[in-house]
């Protein structure tokens, strides 16, 4: 039966069954390279080598190798502390300075936003520069370590992520009936009262969702802590960068380090996922 | 709306002890409005430390570094090394006797290539499946999470990923496309020569997607259904409906997208140097691996500095242009 002699709904079903299966193939195109990550990460070397997998009989040896041939446990550690902290202070700063922006007039705050997009404008390499130098003079000239130190990268990362938590916290902070807050003033709280004891509270949803997001960019984060770090400091990234320089043959350990830096930013993501993505399309959607 | 009353004098329960509200009116609306400005200043002032800090101070000790003679030999000075005027940008821009400026040419158009590449590929993919996933169908919510998940892969994951897929002999790429699909005779190498740019640009293009598709998807649902039912009536086809009313209602979306998506990936630095190494080649070289290579590797600050100058010199030039040409769109809002 060709299509031209169909009724038109039955054109109209076809279509639509059409239409869905091309959603669903295109999923399993978009997920196939992070299925095909965790299936290399369960075969053995010489199968990746090859190329001739054997999905039924995974093995997660390379698990187990991948902590000796590089000190990944320090590089997880590293990860974790820093983006943990920064992501912290951040999100801190953030909600003070978001609330001020969305509830609290005050002369300059055009500038201030303008200024926190500005941020955004210069390339990273601009700042990164003068920091590095900076670091460097800081440890030959003064007690103050910020050089290939953890607290050196949650300074940078906090300064580096609390722009974009700002935008994400000033979205959350508008969602937020300003009657709530009136009606905490009105029995007897001061305006910093009520942020903190009444406001605050209700944008719990959005202080997860802002913290999971400088936590995401963080945890990405690799120019800077390159530069910035030689040893001790060290995060996944560079672990990884450095694993690939020293291991390039080992595939297996490779696809499981990517495995096991993926998951956490994984699960966070999407145990957050629907305030986070309220704040993502906040700033495009509303302006 | 509100069952408070926001008056302060009406309020019903104002704590013993406290001084007897002011007449309500000019004065007392004044003060309150000026400690509130003090307390805006606090609330900004941790955040406003952080960025003069670290991004205010540092862009424009970096401006300076980039009119300075900055290499191995001065490198001990640091900040002290000699003025050296222009010629850093000189070297650059005009001496092509200088590995440095054919170095330079080669990033700013791999750069561009990869920039239109992928803000494009990006914002027309995140359309398309946006589209798709805006229909109702069996598991949409599903869908519309696992959709996500590739936004979630660390750029530096997507690089060692997708570097082991380009291998061009045990690689699953070739494999598809040589093996099983026969596109091509011999086996491409991805990961050197011209194919390298590509080899970045798919992997961006595929991590970028899904929170292309976010907001259009954001977008596609606030509207308004009516528009495209009396179109139908009119006659209009899919197609008609999508060119007339759909695409002119997201083209806020999309602006906001174009802005960010292009600063984002001229500045792009993760992806090739993981997948490729730090000197990429230079048919994938970019500004930021360029820059970086040449400040860390061979000590050339002022070089990197006058580098990065130029670089966001011509993204200001980008913003100014997109606001001319989105100033409209802005004002919609």
């Amino acid at each position: 039966m060709g299509v031209m002699a169909m009724s038109p709904r039955r054109r109209r079903r076809m279509t639509n069954w059409g239409l869905n299966a091309l959603t669903y193939a295109v999923l399993v195109v978009m997920l196939s390279p992070i299925l095909w990550l965790i299936a290399s990460s369960l075969q053995t070397r010489g199968q990746l080598a090859s190329g001739d997998y054997d999905l039924l009989h995974p093995t997660v040896a390379a698990f187990g190798q991948m902590w000796k041939s590089v000190d990944f446990g320090k590089y997880l550690t590293n990860s974790l502390i820093i983006c943990t902290a920064s992501a912290v202070l951040a999100t801190a700063f953030a909600a003070s300075a978001g609330y001020a922006l969305a509830r609290v007039p005050f002369r300059g705050q055009k500038a201030f936003g303008v200024g926190i997009v500005g941020t955004q404008l210069v390339p990273g390499s601009m700042f990164l520069l003068p920091v590095f130098l900076g670091f460097i003079w800081l440890k030959q000239n003064t007690p103050i370590h910020l050089f290939d130190t953890q607290l050196g990268m949650i300074l940078i990362y906090t300064a580096f992520f609390t722009p974009v938590a700002i935008w994400f916290m000033r979205y959350f902070f508008l969602a937020i009936p300003p009657e709530l807050e009136e009606a905490a003033m009105v029995d007897g709280c001061t305006r910093f009262g009520a942020f903190w004891r009444v406001v605050l509270p209700s944008a719990a949803p959005g202080l997860v969702a802002t913290f999971v997001y400088a936590f995401l960019l963080a945890w990405d984060e690799l120019l800077f802590v390159t530069a910035l770090t030689a040893t001790r400091a060290e995060t996944i990234p560079v672990g990884i960068h450095n694993f690939i320089g020293n291991y390039s043959e080992e595939y297996a350990q490779l696809m499981a380090a990517g495995v096991v830096s993926t998951i956490p930013v994984m699960l966070a993501f999407f145990a957050t996922q629907r305030w986070l993505v309220q704040g993502l399309t906040a700033g495009a959607v509303k302006g | 709306m509100s069952t408070h009353s926001i008056t302060p004098a009406n309020a019903p329960d104002t704590p013993p002890g406290t001084p007897p509200a002011p007449p309500a009116g000019a004065g007392a609306r004044r003060r309150s409005r000026r400690s509130g400005r003090h307390l805006a200043y606090w609330l900004i002032a941790p955040a406003l430390v952080f960025m003069v800090l670290v991004h205010l101070i540092p862009t424009a000790l970096g401006f300076a570094l980039s009119f300075k003679n900055l290499n191995t030999f001065t490198f001990r000075q640091l900040f002290g090394a000699p003025w050296t005027g222009l010629d850093n940008y000189n070297a650059i821009l005009f001496d092509s006797a200088n590995p440095l400026h054919s170095g330079f040419v080669d990033a700013v158009r791999n750069t561009i290539f990869y920039t239109a590449a992928t803000v494009t590929g990006t914002l027309a993919g995140g359309l398309g499946i946006a589209l798709l996933l805006a229909r109702q169908f069996p598991g949409r919510r599903t869908v519309r999470t696992l959709m996500l998940a590739p936004y979630v892969v660390p750029s530096f994951v997507v690089a060692v990923l997708w570097g082991f897929m380009w291998q061009s002999d045990s690689g699953i790429i070739n494999k598809v496309l040589v093996d099983q699909l026969h596109l091509f005779h011999d086996r491409p190498t991805w990961l050197l020569g011209h194919n390298s740019l590509l080899a970045i640009i798919i992997p961006s293009i595929w991590r970028g997607i899904p929170l292309a598709m976010l907001i259009f998807l954001a977008g596609l649902e606030t509207m308004p259904r009516e528009l495209h039912e009396a179109a139908a009536i009119d006659g209009a086809g899919p197609w008609r409906r999508f060119r007339y009313i759909t695409l002119p209602l997201l083209r806020p979306l999309i602006a906001v997208q174009l802005l960010f998506g292009v600063i984002y990936s001229a500045y792009q630095f993760t992806i090739p140097y993981v997948m490729l190494g730090s000197n990429p080649g230079s048919d994938a070289d970019l500004i930021m691996t360029l820059i970086v290579r040449q400040s860390f590797s061979n000590n050339l600050i002022g070089f990197g500095a006058a580098a990065s100058t130029l670089l966001m010199a011509v993204m200001l030039i980008w913003v100014a242009f997109w606001f001319r040409a989105f100033r409209r769109d802005l004002e919609a809002d």
